[in-house]
């Protein structure tokens, strides 16, 4: 192709002068480098950071998830407490019967941080009664081979069975010993393990540990073993699309009102608000750090042109010279607009390597700082972009030299001394 | 030989301030191919003004040039170009090589901006041209590894590395000591024998002594034109 036939010497050139001139090079580089660096750096950080959120999220059961929990009275309904019956059992058949948005509901009753005992092997954990709802609510499950969860009729029965988080199994049993079928204490009461739940393995070490943690219970054995009364703590709910989630929520507070004869004795939560802070928090960091960037990026623009500047005015015999023997305007453009793009291609790549740099110290110290923090990984695409941005600043910022190096009369440019 | 330039009333004004000062005022002359020319005038007489319209580099005021059969006066700086890379050669009382490029690639450099260039018969040609002024045992130096006549040299095999009609010559041995303004003329005159043209231009009557035909100019006009 003519532009390659064209272009190849162009570049050439500019690697040469390049190597003429590497310290002045390297300096004009400097601004493209700081740029595509932080650039780079920022980006996948991040995008890192977003990472860990959606991790977080997901596991607090995603956008598709709404809690319902007890609260006290607000202080204009305070004088009515004695009226407020807080959630039970009746809440959740009124919920299923009516709100078909709710694909599950899952009514659970927190016994609260308890000591669980298997011949005198002991751990310390949350007890949670709950209803076999509470698998595709929470998303969980149980592996073939680990047994089953709690069922109906657990539930109609008010059956002493339990189910072991994977870390208290582990911490419970012994490696040898098979805890299935095993009787133990539940503050002091005889519970037989039916199952074990599923193993989280988040890369978010200290997050997984609390998603392995518990132990589960039938919810009406909780309430008439332990708690004594028919109050639910909390409900989950799961709906289908998380774009109905708004919708769920208002029709849920209205129903719940309506059950509670108006009485305000529960708070309704998504994990949007969470997801909200969390993408605010991550454009206010792409904000600071892009303008950083940006700043950085068009302090190299302006660098790269000085030089291109500097050095064609150093090279303005050089330009007759060329013209001289035959180079058209279009000649000098193509290679001045060539060495600019060299410099920039080269202060990009260097910016890669130097954000490849940053990241590795950010992961370092957010990892020393936060050991479960997931690390960030550079990403091809966000480098690519990077390199593509350095090679546009270079590029705007060399049309300007270039243009200057195509217009000057050559027998003007042969005398110039 | 065919008739290779026919120049008309030529004029070259340029406008300072109030006043016009014309470097070309009403230039008649014809050449031939293989012509040995010698241009002759004191300073500020126009011998660089006509060169450099003769060479593609600058436009006339008015009058007509008719190189190769075609009236090339008014044409545009692209098309100026292609005859300076195809048509003709420069060289200079300074050389003007380039010093980051070797030699060779400072001979190669016309065919660079050609439409056809291709690296390696660019190359061929360079090494070629540099054979034909005897600088062939110097391809990969840089030229300031050279001595002033041989820099003259590598500059004459950049002028005729593209195989021109005609080759300019502005004081071509102005920087040069007396042994090599010999050598540098006698190559220059060698290449007649190809039908280059030659056209040197000077101030020094040694040097206008060796062409066959000397013009003198004064304040724009062609004030003698006399064969030897
Ligand atoms: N670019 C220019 N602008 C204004 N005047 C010029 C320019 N170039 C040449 N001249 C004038 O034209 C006249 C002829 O100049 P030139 O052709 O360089 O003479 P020579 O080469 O014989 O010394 C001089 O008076 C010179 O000052
Ligand atoms: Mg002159």
């Amino acid at each position: 192709m003519r532009i390659f036939v064209r272009l190849r010497p162009a570049v050439i050139n500019g690697l040469r002068e390049l190597q003429a001139n590497k310290v002045r090079s390297l300096l004009s580089m400097s601004g493209i480098i700081l740029g595509v660096a932080s650039l780079v750096a920022m980006v996948t950080v991040v995008e890192g950071m977003m990472g860990n959120f959606k991790q977080f999220v997901d596991g607090m059961g995603g956008l598709e998830k709404i809690t319902v929990e007890r609260q006290s009275l607000p202080k204009d309904q305070e004088h009515l407490a004695a009226l407020s019956e807080s959630i039970t059992l009746r809440d959740v058949d009124q919920i299923r019967a009516t709100i078909p948005l709710i694909s599950n509901i899952s009514p659970e009753v927190s016994v609260g941080w308890e000591k669980i005992v298997y011949e005198g092997r002991e751990a310390v954990t949350s007890i949670l009664g709950c209803t076999p709802d509470y698998l595709p609510v929470a998303r969980r499950w149980i592996d073939p081979g680990q047994g089953r969860f709690i069922s109906d009729l657990d539930i109609l029965y008010r059956t002493d069975v339990v189910v072991l988080g994977a870390s208290i199994a582990t911490d419970l049993f012994p490696p040898n010993v098979d805890p299935l079928g095993k009787v133990i204490r539940v503050k002091g009461k005889r519970f037989v393990v039916v199952g074990l739940l599923n193993k989280i393995n988040g890369s978010n070490g200290m997050f997984s540990r609390w998603r392995n943690n518990g132990v589960f219970i039938p919810v009406t054995t909780a309430t008439s073993k332990f708690t004594g009364n028919n109050h639910l703590t909390a409900l989950g709910l799961r709906i289908a699309d998380a774009n109905d989630l708004q919708y769920a929520v208002d029709q849920v507070e209205r129903s719940l009102l309506q059950m509670h004869h108006g009485l305000k004795d529960f708070s309704i939560n998504t994990n949007e608000e969470t997801l909200e802070s969390f993408r605010k928090t991550q454009s206010a960091f792409k904000l600071s750090l892009g303008g950083v960037a940006a700043i950085s990026l068009f302090i190299g623009g302006i660098g790269i042109m000085n030089v291109m500047l500097a050095s064609i005015n150093e090279r303005i015999r050089e330009i007759g010279v060329r013209k001289a023997v035959g180079a058209r305007g279009s000649d000098l453009f193509l290679q001045f607009l060539a060495e600019a793009a060299v410099i920039s291609v080269m202060g990009g790549v260097i910016g890669l390597s130097v954000s490849m740099g940053i990241v590795w110290l950010m992961n370092y110290i957010l990892t020393q700082a936060i050991p479960s923090m997931a690390l960030s990984t550079l990403d091809w695409k966000i480098m690519a972009q990077g390199l593509g941005f350095s090679v546009i600043v270079g590029l705007v910022a060399g049309v300007y030299p270039a243009l200057r190096a195509a217009k000057l009369d050559p027998i003007e440019a042969l005398r110039h001394e | 030989m065919g008739s290779l330039v026919t120049i008309r009333g030529l004029h070259k004004a340029y406008p300072m301030g109030d006043e016009t000062v014309h470097a070309l005022d009403g230039v008649d002359l014809d050449f031939d191919r293989g012509e040995y020319i010698a241009i002759l005038g004191p300073s500020g007489s126009g011998k660089s003004t006509l060169m450099h319209i003769l060479g593609f580099m600058d436009q006339p005021t008015a009058g007509s040039i008719i190189f190769e059969g075609e009236e090339v006066s008014s044409l545009g700086a692209d098309r100026r170009a292609w005859y300076r890379s195809n048509r003709v050669g420069f060289v200079f009382q300074s050389f003007n090589l380039l010093p980051r490029l070797t030699v060779l690639e400072n001979v190669a450099l016309p065919l660079l901006y050609r439409e056809d260039s291709d690296r390696k018969a660019n190359e061929a040609a360079a090494k070629h041209a540099l054979e034909r002024v005897g600088m062939s045992h110097r391809l990969e130096h840089r030229p300031t590894q050279l001595s002033g006549g041989e820099r003259q040299r590598v500059a004459i095999a950049r002028a005729i590395v593209g195989k021109p009609s005609i080759v300019f010559a502005d004081e071509p041995t102005g920087n040069l000591d007396v042994k090599n303004v010999d050598r540098i003329l006698d190559l220059l005159g060698s290449l007649l024998a190809e039908g280059i043209t030659v056209i040197v231009v000077t101030h020094d009557l040694g040097v206008a002594a060796r062409a066959r035909r000397i013009i003198s100019m004064r304040a724009g006009k062609v004030q003698e034109d006399r064969r030897q």
